[in-house]
């Protein structure tokens, strides 16, 4: 049975872990390589970094930063926002991320996916989307949430997938950062809408609101942030909570060494 | 216990070649056919397309083949555990052909088959304390032995049961990333190292499990 996953996702800027609301207003919360081990210690499944830094020079501290946590975390690391080419996915893979995401750069150039996934393989290719509800519809922005786009997010979405993406990751610019839960119909349009996980995020205030994108959501999985670094409640807690209502995820405790 | 982490150009080694030195292994990362199989072991990574990986193995299959019939310890990861097969649906190109069999793509509805699932292990040193595995994968395609003898563990996705280990002489196949498993998965890639160097060891005994073997790993 593939088990629903709980991903934490880490903004990492000139090497350290950075909190803010939508890019503004960051502080530094710490190493990342140090919190992505606990994490995966709390029973994490999988660690993103959001690559916040703003300026191309920042590209060799990112990839240290990836270098160092690969060499102690043993759970998949994703790695966006430093990814403005094609040629920056080999190095970033290299130096020890198993996936890349890409957001402005594949609305910019959406060949970039392709050649990511013949190069690499799609399941190292995640394309991420922030949508925001307009219309009556989804609409895709770019550059953290400041530029919009023509772009429709679930017909995107579905061109991401044809082009080589083997994952989405979702995030509801509307419901970023207000821990009111996940944007549930975005969700489940672009859940059913494409082949591919998706995985949602923005908005997770409490474990129903993971229980509702995985059942109602039909979410792969649930990205987490602000509520875990705020120490508000831990992937255990999550977790502990999940497997009562049911949603069979990974257990969170580590089996006892031998 | 000198192991090969082979590198056929693509991806990421860092964590499995963490994970094997942490067991005990001195990792030698290598492009060379004829480096890798001079050392005591050898692992093929789970990164990257199969036609890419294919086209990174030796042109004449027949050694590398022979020395893992032979009784070369060797852990294929998802790609890597592919390898051991013929062909694949996925490309152009032929495996190792160590074990016969095909690489078919993963019929479900939602692929592809991303995160933790559970595994099913049978009775064998790799797997040793690991009852209700839940291992993580990252695979479109499976493979699809001719003869099931060889499957030592299952996994279960959108209601296919699929190989999720396989074993030949001592190379084993797993089709999921034990790297990517946090603490169960690295105890999967310390009971390789385990074996291997234990098989090493009996090596330089001048004794072999398996069927002897003549010069290093070469197939009697």
């Amino acid at each position: 049975m593939l088990r629903p996953r709980v991903i934490v996702c880490l903004d990492v800027k000139d090497g350290r872990v950075v909190k803010g609301t939508r890019f503004r207003n960051l502080r530094d919360v710490g190493d990342p390589v140090e919190l992505a081990r606990r994490y995966e210690e709390e029973g994490a499944d999988e660690i993103v970094y959001l690559d916040v830094s703003a300026s191309k020079e920042d590209r060799g501290t990112l990839l240290d930063v990836v270098r160092r946590t690969a060499e102690t975390l043993f759970i998949p690391l994703t790695v966006g926002g430093g990814v403005r080419s094609a040629e920056d996915i080999g190095p970033l893979l290299r130096a020890g991320a198993d996936k890349i995401s890409v957001n402005s750069a594949a609305v910019r150039d959406p060949g970039l996916l392709t050649v990511g996934a013949e190069r690499f393989g799609s399941q190292c290719v995640v394309a991420s989307i922030d949508a925001a509800a307009e219309e009556g519809g989804w609409r895709c922005y770019t550059h953290g949430g400041s530029q919009r786009t023509e772009l429709d997010a679930v017909a995107w979405a579905k061109e991401c997938v044809e082009r080589g993406a083997g994952e989405i990751l979702l995030t509801s610019i509307d419901q970023d950062g207000a821990r009111s839960g996940y944007r549930l119909d975005l969700t489940r349009a672009v859940s059913d809408a494409v082949s591919v996980p998706v995985i949602a995020s923005g908005g997770a205030g409490r474990p129903e609101h993971l229980r509702d994108a995985f059942t109602e959501g039909r979410a792969s999985a649930a990205l987490v942030a602000g509520i875990l670094h705020d120490g508000l409640t831990t992937v255990g807690a999550l977790k502990h909570d999940l497997t009562g209502w049911g949603v069979k995820v990974r257990p969170a405790s580590q089996r006892e060494a031998a | 216990m000198r192991v090969a982490l082979f590198d056929y150009g693509a991806g990421n080694l860092h964590s499995l070649g963490k994970a094997l030195e942490a067991a005990g292994a001195d990792v030698v990362v290598s492009s060379d056919w004829d480096e890798a199989l001079a050392l005591d072991a050898l692992v093929l990574p789970g990164v990257g397309a199969f036609g890419h990986a294919a086209a990174a193995l030796p042109t004449d299959r027949t050694p590398l083949r022979a020395a893992l019939r032979g009784g070369m310890p060797c852990l294929g990861i998802c790609l890597g555990m592919q390898l051991f097969f013929e062909d694949s649906d996925e490309a152009d190109g032929s495996g190792i052909g160590l074990l016969p069999g095909r690489v078919t793509a993963l019929d479900a509805p939602v692929v592809p088959h991303m995160g933790w699932n559970d595994v099913a292990t049978e009775v064998d040193p790799l797997f040793e304390g690991l009852d209700g595995l839940v291992a993580y994968y990252a695979n479109s395609y499976v493979c699809e032995p001719e003869d099931d003898g060889c499957v030592i563990a299952h996994s279960t996705y959108a209601g296919r049961t699929f190989a999720a280990g396989v074993r030949a002489a001592n190379s084993w196949g797993v089709q999921f990333h034990p790297e990517k498993s946090s603490a169960d998965g690295r105890r999967i890639i310390g009971s390789f190292v385990r074996a291997a160097t234990a098989l090493a060891a009996d090596r330089g005994r001048g004794e072999t499990r398996r069927e002897a073997a003549a010069l290093p790993w070469e197939a009697p």
